[in-house]
């Protein structure tokens, strides 16, 4: 029986670094060999064999994890950086939120009509298909050299939607977590409002120690104590625990008032780590049998979460009157989706309410960000290639 | 070993050894500031403000800046700083490392290599820049 925490995680992080060498030698995506590597160690598999343990521990680790994540986007844009954005990116980034999450929402809705959690698992599925992939998108444009409107606003778009997911995922644990309908208001206020507040008062402290540490090697005990610390409350006061890292994250950086490097460079070198961590978990939570009993609800979700944000972000675009190349194309390039809605899955496992549905959420979203890990590149070449800014060496 | 401790003020190390220092203004664009420092064959630049240093620049994180598209992953924040055009003000640290006239150089070494800046500047007692004290220059001549 492996039941030692050190052991179980030390075996998933080691096959996952061991796959990756793979993946780096076959040019394959990395993210993809770390759910194989975990997928080894699923109870189908190894795990069962060897009685891998994935209990409480995992979950304390996936809400650390989505701690940091959350933290490095709040802390990732100035106020006055957000301004600069331009309409095309706001209302392309809402646009492609809210027609994914609608679409899929109504899709599950109605596939899974009659049965018992349906909305839960509908309003789950549909809140995860908000985020994408940064990382496959700036992959392919820098691939091909790209350069033009369409990849500008690419660029803000993935960089953005992932603060906006997060916001909506905290919203939908607000009023999934078994509050009665009188007292979710009241309860979404304390748990978002105090959030904010929190995170604000926490980026305060952070930046004024921030101030006074001189020592390089200082800088990141001093931001994991300041989220672990301000998780804590979060946990203790009824805060949104993901919004206080992101409110964290935030503040700390427009009090500071500097590129960030200081307080966010050394928690973006954890942030492959994260990865790491999310993808081996999820893979080693993989259950073939509920994959198989799920896989059409898979297969829904992908093609509605795709039809949701081409749709979105067109309709967006042309409310804005964006470049005709943007309306037509943009949706192509959103498609990628990875680490954190693996890592906000894996996060419902951790309350009662997932009990039964939690599990097939992980396997859905691992499944599917399968098939976006193929299918987002070919995508995203495709849109830029159509709206001409691809150099055409590289074409 | 050959390296010896420089027994030196920093004022007199200055007046044996004057560099130019590379200080710009809040508006400079990232390109120029680039230019200058290789010009200076320096790896550190100040933003001044009037006779005030109001913060640091290091020549890779203008670079990690300057040339983003060349990289092929990005974290969110260079994925913003990509799209919404930056300044020198956004990304200059307003914490940065500097010694005083009446400090010795084997002293100062020792900043230098913690905060990893090649050109520390000096500052007088009233704040205003008096001048760069080069690693490369220290460490030439420790190792004489």
């Amino acid at each position: 029986m492996l039941n030692s925490l050190f052991l179980n995680l030390g075996l998933l992080m080691a096959t996952g670094l061991l796959f990756s060498l793979i993946a780096a030698h076959f040019n394959l995506p990395r993210i993809a060999l770390y759910a194989l590597a975990g997928l080894v160690w699923s109870q189908d598999l190894l795990g069962g064999v060897f009685g891998l343990q994935l209990g409480a521990w995992s979950e304390s680790l996936t809400a650390a994890a989505l701690a940091l994540i959350a933290y490095l986007i709040g802390g990732s844009v100035t106020a006055k950086q957000l301004k600069k954005l331009g309409s095309t990116i706001l209302f392309c980034t809402f646009g492609e939120v809210l027609g994914a999450a609608i679409l899929v929402f109504v899709a599950v809705a109605i596939f899974l009509n009659g049965q018992a959690d349906a909305m839960l698992l509908a309003s789950a599925l549909a809140v995860l298909a908000a985020s994408t992939a940064p990382a496959a998108t700036v992959a392919v444009i820098h691939e091909y050299r790209s350069h033009g409107p369409l990849t500008t606003s690419l660029l803000g778009v993935v960089a953005l939607d992932d603060a906006i997911g997060i916001m909506l995922f905290s919203l939908f644990l607000v009023w999934s977590t078994g509050i009665a309908m009188t007292e979710v208001f009241a309860s979404a206020g304390l748990e978002i409002g105090g959030a904010i507040l929190l995170g604000e008062v926490m980026g305060w402290c952070l930046a004024f120690f921030g101030h006074r540490v001189r020592n390089p090697h200082f800088f990141l005990p001093m931001v994991l104590s300041a989220i672990l610390l301000s998780q804590g409350l979060a946990s203790i006061w009824h805060c949104s625990p993901l919004l206080t890292a992101m409110s964290l994250g935030f503040f700390a950086r427009a009090t500071f008032k500097s590129g960030g490097e200081r307080l966010l460079a050394p928690v973006e070198y954890l942030e492959e780590l994260v990865f790491l961590v999310f993808f081996t978990l999820a893979g080693a939570h993989f259950d073939l049998d509920i994959l198989l009993s799920g896989f059409e609800l898979v297969l829904l979700y992908v093609v509605a979460r795709v039809i949701g944000k081409m749709l979105g972000t067109n309709v967006a675009a042309r409310l804005v009157s964006a470049p005709k190349t943007v309306q037509k194309y943009i949706g192509f390039g959103v498609i990628p989706q990875a680490g954190i809605a693996i890592g906000l899955a894996l996060s419902l496992l951790s309350h009662p309410v997932f009990a039964e549905s939690g599990l097939l959420i992980v396997n859905v979203i691992l499944a599917s960000t399968l098939i976006y890990e193929v299918l987002g590149p070919f995508a995203t070449r495709y849109a830029l290639q159509q709206a001409g800014e691809i150099r055409e060496s590289r074409q | 070993m050959t390296e010896r401790l420089i027994e030196q003020s920093v004022a007199e190390w200055l007046a044996q050894h004057p560099s130019q220092m590379v200080v710009v203004t809040q508006d400079t664009p990232l390109v120029t500031v680039v230019k200058l420092m290789l010009e200076h064959d320096s790896r550190d630049a100040y933003v001044v403000e009037g006779n005030r240093v109001r913060g640091h620049l290091g020549f890779n994180k203008l670079l990690n800046y300057l040339f983003t598209q060349e990289r092929p992953v990005h974290s969110h924040r260079q994925l913003f700083s990509r799209i919404a055009d930056i300044s020198v003000v956004d990304i200059m640290d307003p914490h940065y490392a500097y010694c005083r006239p009446n400090e010795q150089i084997n002293a100062v070494l020792h900043r230098q290599l913690q905060h990893d800046v090649t050109d520390l500047i000096v500052l007088a007692t009233d704040d205003s820049p008096v001048g760069v004290v080069k690693l490369t220059e220290v460490v030439r001549e420790s190792l004489q």
